[in-house]
């Protein structure tokens, strides 16, 4: 009795959680390319992935007066990423634990933003049980200022070890980024090395929002 | 002074019969009486009520104008105005525009994030723009939410905005046409669209995470 009663939740939920995607997106996304997007978005529910990032592309693409079919294909694109991340999540979390939805959608954004899969891994396995969105953008935010990847992934992982946590890793990248453009010319295994002498103790990054900058951090 | 003829002076004073002075100063003596009788008649008139008779009888100007115009004229009329202050209160007026004055304002501050949100502050340089937004993830992509200001009209538009903490894509849509990617975001991902547009990347500390 339970056991059909959980089947025909699923059974049920599945196309709910693809029409509430549906829902949003009628009105908004090009006719022409409303059936392939809901179609994309029911293939993720049916696969027990994530639909918000792909509600956020088509509305994103919608916003942007995409044309249908580069609109479909970039639905599709955040699609392959998120199985791709699902897999990666599932290698880096430990046997038997539940594969989180914001673990996966994280994972995602981070291979969207260049990190390598082999990168994302470490950091996942670094701390399985926190949210891993902190890190990942941290670095992400350390490869696009052209640190090793690896180095970098050290840097945030000992952190981690001396008890940083959260948006504190992304004071960790700010830091190596400030001592990387310090007059006086540092290389990034420098600046790498100044930021992990003194470790855990990098500086909060000002608050406020300067009126020549946007910060959320 | 030429002295009077005494024949004259005993007829103006009745001593005398005027009809028994000689031509010339029966005419005088006649003159004499008539000016004086002049002199103690009393106008029947003021010369203030004979003024304002006068006026009265002037002719009114047409109002030919509406009640605005002769509103604005009313307005436009330089007034005498009298103000009687106690020093007791012209020192409270005082103080209350010290302090308006001096302490900081509260216009246009945002209220407190709760613990899973925090404070986003969107700045852009776009001089002579008419106007910028900012759309993004937090908004479903919506146009029309998040609008920036520029107060003093020097280019550098502004908005402070609570949202989810956490990783944010959005750009900047300038005259509401143009998007842009905010060039001091520092964070840039391909937006996946294929023509090698990027959207600027915002993490937002939660507010319990802020210094």
């Amino acid at each position: 009795m339970s056991c059909k009663l959980v089947v025909v939740l699923v059974v049920v939920a599945g196309p709910l959680m693809a029409q509430s995607g549906s829902t949003r997106l009628a009105g908004r996304v090009p006719a022409a390319a409303l059936p392939a997007i809901d179609s994309i978005i029911a293939a993720a529910v049916a696969e027990s992935l994530p639909t918000e990032p792909l509600v956020q592309k088509a509305l994103e693409g919608s916003a942007k007066n995409i044309p249908p079919e580069r609109l479909v294909s970039g639905v599709r694109r955040g699609l392959l990423q998120l199985r791709q991340a699902r897999i990666i999540v599932r290698n880096a979390v430990p046997p038997g634990q539940a594969v989180a939805e914001g673990h996966v959608a994280a994972v995602a954004a981070a291979l969207a933003r260049g990190v390598p899969g082999p990168i994302v891994e470490r950091l996942l396995a670094m701390a399985p049980n926190e949210p891993p969105g902190p890190a990942l953008h941290a670095a992400a935010d350390l490869m696009a200022h052209r640190f090793d990847p690896d180095s970098a992934t050290e840097l945030l992982v000992e952190a981690h070890n001396k008890g940083l946590r959260g948006v504190r890793l992304l004071d960790v990248a700010v830091a190596a980024d400030h001592e990387l453009q310090r007059p006086g010319g540092r290389t990034p295994a420098e600046a790498l090395a100044h930021v992990r002498a003194m470790l855990p103790n990098v500086p909060v990054p000002e608050a406020a929002v300067t009126r020549h900058g946007t910060k959320g951090s | 002074m030429s002295p009077i003829d005494p024949r004259l002076q005993e007829a103006l004073d009745g001593e005398r019969d005027a009809g028994e002075l000689p031509a010339d100063l029966r005419e005088a003596c006649a003159r004499l009486i008539s000016a004086a009788e002049l002199l103690q008649t009393t106008p029947r008139l003021s010369v203030a009520t004979h003024v304002m008779t006068e006026i009265r009888q002037i002719p009114a100007p047409v109002q030919s104008h509406g009640p605005l115009h002769r509103m604005i004229r009313w307005f436009g009329r330089p007034r005498a105005v009298t103000v009687r202050l106690r020093p007791a209160w012209t020192l409270a007026l005082a103080a209350g525009l010290a302090a308006l004055l001096l302490l900081p304002s509260q216009q246009g501050s945002i209220p407190t994030p709760r613990a899973s949100e925090g404070i986003a502050n969107f700045v852009g340089h776009f001089p002579g723009a008419r106007s910028v937004e900012v759309v993004g993830s937090f908004n479903n992509w919506s146009r029309g939410s998040l609008h920036l200001n520029d107060d003093d009209h020097d280019g550098i538009w502004h908005v402070a905005a609570i949202l989810p903490a956490g990783p944010h894509e959005y750009m900047f849509v300038v005259d509401g046409e143009r998007w842009v990617p905010d060039p001091l975001a520092g964070r840039y991902v391909d937006d996946g669209f294929g023509a090698g547009q990027e959207n600027s990347v915002l993490f937002v500390r939660p507010a319990a995470a802020q210094p």
